[in-house]
């Protein structure tokens, strides 16, 4: 027999919870009658999902992604990040402006969920998809996975754990080619993924999504007037073309305080001719930061 | 002393020198030499060469009674100078090891083999992730172990030459029925190749103990290839991880490489893949361009009674079937969808991981020239591709802690697909 081992659950197994929305959430999201369409083929049995049939496929998901990582860039906190566990009900329509506009409502669980914890976050939110250009333009409000406190308390170790971590860091890749994170690199990688999301928001388009692959090396560490001076590159798989795109990023952060970011991809070679995928931009390599 | 020419004095003093000069502390050029002493005297003879200290010997068997065979490692600088002497005085030698080193290398080399390798499937470690050599070496050892019911087959070479192999599970008959597994065809997707080693163990610990199992075997055959893009999956191990494609050369381009899920004549060139070598959905040049896909496409055609065909990938959780290519759905999409609900029923069942299901191109996205679009055009009703486990968090670095758990799930999912094809016969 195959050694058996303690299995752990898979990511995303938590069952969706038969969510009671609120009034207040449905109002303030003015939706107009969406035909209450039986979960289509495949999608998870729940009542409560309310889709356009005419909904383009996977767009609202695309939305929520999009809205997850403003969401987890804007809260500037690596150790409460938020991953998507359910999109609840949504609708889309092209505005005058052009833009593909998408009301929503998903439910997100922690990215690094504490033993028995299963709470899970509920965010509505509006996403313009400014025709295949990226960075989105979103209005999202959350409500609060983890107290402020616990949130404030937490940052804070993490913080000081980084500024214990010897400089500079002799790590190659995080995690390993086995998926492994050694747990005392583990702050490294989300703070690094903290940001990746503002990257990933960035870059999200209608057709274009993102997932943190792999941290391929660690460039800089300081600290400068106490903030943390991040310097690393990151490796982004997208989706639907499927390219590994590394990414150069810098960043600094202070628990609490606002995170810039600057950042610069190395873009894919111009396609000869267009296909039906989205190919990787052709665009000149984009140098954006917030500071 | 002995009583020596002074060319033999002369050949003795160099090879101190010599010794001195080189002092290698390595064995390269030492050789084992095995000295026949005919009578006392020349055992005596020999007596007096182990004495000479400055020449390094190293006895492994002594000089005892005549007849008895002497064997002594000589370092290479005293080899001219012992020779001469054994010839002068008229004993016999042959020489046992050529070169100390060399033998050494190899042992060492066999050792480091030894230690990773296990030495049965019942030893291997399914919870890790393995080398390409290991991978093979396991369906050796599961052949080895269960002559009665697996073979390997050989069914092409990969464009860098490498041997593509497929385990044949079979009980007898002549081609019968049959279901087709594939893992790792892209190479990144390692959850995907440990997996197929999972199962490859699995079927044959469940013939003859799972009725299902059994009732599938006893009427149909199995063939599962474990490494279906072997050239791709040594480079994720020797300098990309992130490695997806072949690795064949594309003329008149500097990129490598072809997406083998879109290499298969289904809706070939048309939109849902890239044409352009640098990406990673690039097409080929033209369909079955890839020795790693064309070695199925003949197989498939020439077994000619494949029923089921399951493609495996990783990430996503999703289980699909046709089309990839066109929005129009396929012939059989009903019974299709109701039998993808039921396997990834059976799937969740273990651990709760939830999968999605629907044809490709309205469950992930349009990709021409896809595996499955092409087995479907064959007359393979159940054509599927899974997306295993995760959703994005870890992707394509899966923890080897999850192996095992996906492996398992993944199978109830198969055998549901496989208890359905073998119960609808066609």
């Amino acid at each position: 027999m195959p050694p058996r081992l303690q299995p752990p659950p898979a990511s995303g197994t938590r069952r969706p919870r038969a969510a009671v929305l609120p009034l207040a959430l449905l109002l303030s999201l003015a939706l107009q009658g969406v035909a209450a369409a039986p979960a289509g083929a495949g999608e998870p049995e729940d009542s409560l999902r309310r889709r356009d049939p005419e909904l383009p496929r996977g767009l609202l998901e695309q939305a929520a992604r999009a809205a997850l990582h403003f969401v987890n860039f804007r809260a500037g906190s690596p150790s409460t990040l938020r991953v998507l566990a359910d999109v609840l009900e949504g609708r889309a329509r092209v505005n005058p402006k052009k833009e593909c506009q998408v009301d929503l409502v998903f439910t997100t669980d922690r990215y690094n969920p504490e033993e028995g914890e299963e709470r899970l976050g509920k965010c509505s939110a509006r996403v313009f998809f400014r025709n295949q250009k990226p960075r989105p333009a979103i209005n999202v409000t959350c409500t609060r996975l983890i107290e402020k406190n616990k949130r404030q308390q937490e940052d804070y170790l993490l913080y000081k754990h980084m500024k214990q971590l010897k400089t500079p860091l002799d790590v190659v890749s995080i995690p390993d080619s086995h998926g492994h994170i050694d747990p005392s690199l583990r702050p490294i990688w989300d703070l690094a993924f903290l940001g990746g999301s503002y990257v990933m928001w960035e870059k999200t388009t209608q057709f274009l999504h993102y997932y943190m692959a792999q941290l391929s090396s660690v460039n800089q560490w300081k600290t400068n007037d106490d903030a943390i001076d991040f310097d690393y590159t990151v490796l982004l798989h997208e989706f639907s073309t499927q390219e590994i795109i590394p990414c150069r990023i810098h960043l600094v952060w202070y628990p609490g305080k606002p995170l810039k970011v600057k950042y610069h991809c190395q873009e894919l070679q111009t396609p000869e001719e267009a296909s039906g995928t989205e190919e990787g931009s052709a665009v000149a390599p984009t140098e954006l930061n917030n500071f | 002393m002995f009583p020596a020419g002074r060319s033999m004095r002369g050949l003795l003093i160099w090879s101190v020198l010599l010794g001195a000069v080189l002092g290698k502390e390595d064995f390269v050029g030492h050789q084992v030499l095995r000295i026949s002493a005919a009578d006392e005297a020349q055992v005596q003879k020999v007596k007096e060469l182990e004495d000479l200290e400055h020449l390094q010997l190293d006895f492994w068997r002594g000089p005892g009674q005549p007849g008895s065979p002497i064997d002594v490692r000589v370092p290479f600088p005293s080899i001219q100078a012992v020779k001469a002497f054994l010839e002068a005085h008229g004993l016999g030698y042959t020489i046992m090891i050529e070169d100390v080193q060399s033998l050494l290398d190899e042992e060492q080399e066999q050792m480091f083999a030894f230690q990773a390798r296990s030495r049965s499937t019942d030893t291997f470690n399914y919870a890790t992730y393995h080398t390409l050599e290991e991978i093979y070496g396991f369906m050796d050892m599961l052949v080895a172990e269960h002559p009665q019911l697996v073979s390997k087959l050989q069914i092409g070479n990969t464009y860098e030459g490498r041997p593509i192999y497929v385990l044949k599970f079979s009980t007898g008959g002549n081609n019968r029925p049959a279901i087709w597994i594939d893992t790792g065809i892209h190479s990144r997707e390692w959850v995907t190749q440990a997996s197929g080693v999972w199962f490859a163990k699995k079927i044959t610990q469940d013939y003859g103990q799972d009725f299902t199992l059994t009732a599938i075997l006893d009427s149909m055959d199995i063939f599962l290839e474990i490494v279906t893009n072997p050239d791709g999956f040594a480079f994720t191990h020797s300098k990309n991880r992130m490695w997806r494609k072949t690795r064949s050369l594309t003329p008149g381009s500097f990129c490598v490489g072809v997406d083998p899920n879109r290499n298969w004549d289904a809706g070939f060139g048309m939109a849902g893949a890239s044409s352009n070598p640098c990406t990673d959905t690039y097409r080929g040049k033209f369909a079955s361009s890839e020795a790693e896909v064309k070695s199925i496409v003949d197989f498939v055609k020439s077994h000619g009674n494949i029923k089921a065909f399951i493609s495996i990938h990783s990430y996503s959780q999703l289980l699909l079937y046709p089309y990839g290519y066109k929005a129009e759905p396929a012939p059989d999409r009903d019974e299709l969808d109701q039998l993808a609900k039921s396997a990834v029923t059976a799937l969740a069942s273990l651990y709760g991981t939830k999968f999605k299901y629907g044809s490709i191109i309205k469950t992930i996205y349009q990709a021409s020239g896809s595996t499955i679009d092409w087995t479907y055009s064959q007359g393979i009703k159940y054509s599927f591709t899974f997306e295993l486990r995760d959703t994005g968090r870890y992707g394509f670095l899966l923890p080897a802690s999850q192996i095992v758990p996906t492996a398992q799930e993944t199978w109830l999912a198969l055998r549901t697909i496989m208890e359905y094809t073998l119960n609808h016969p066609y």
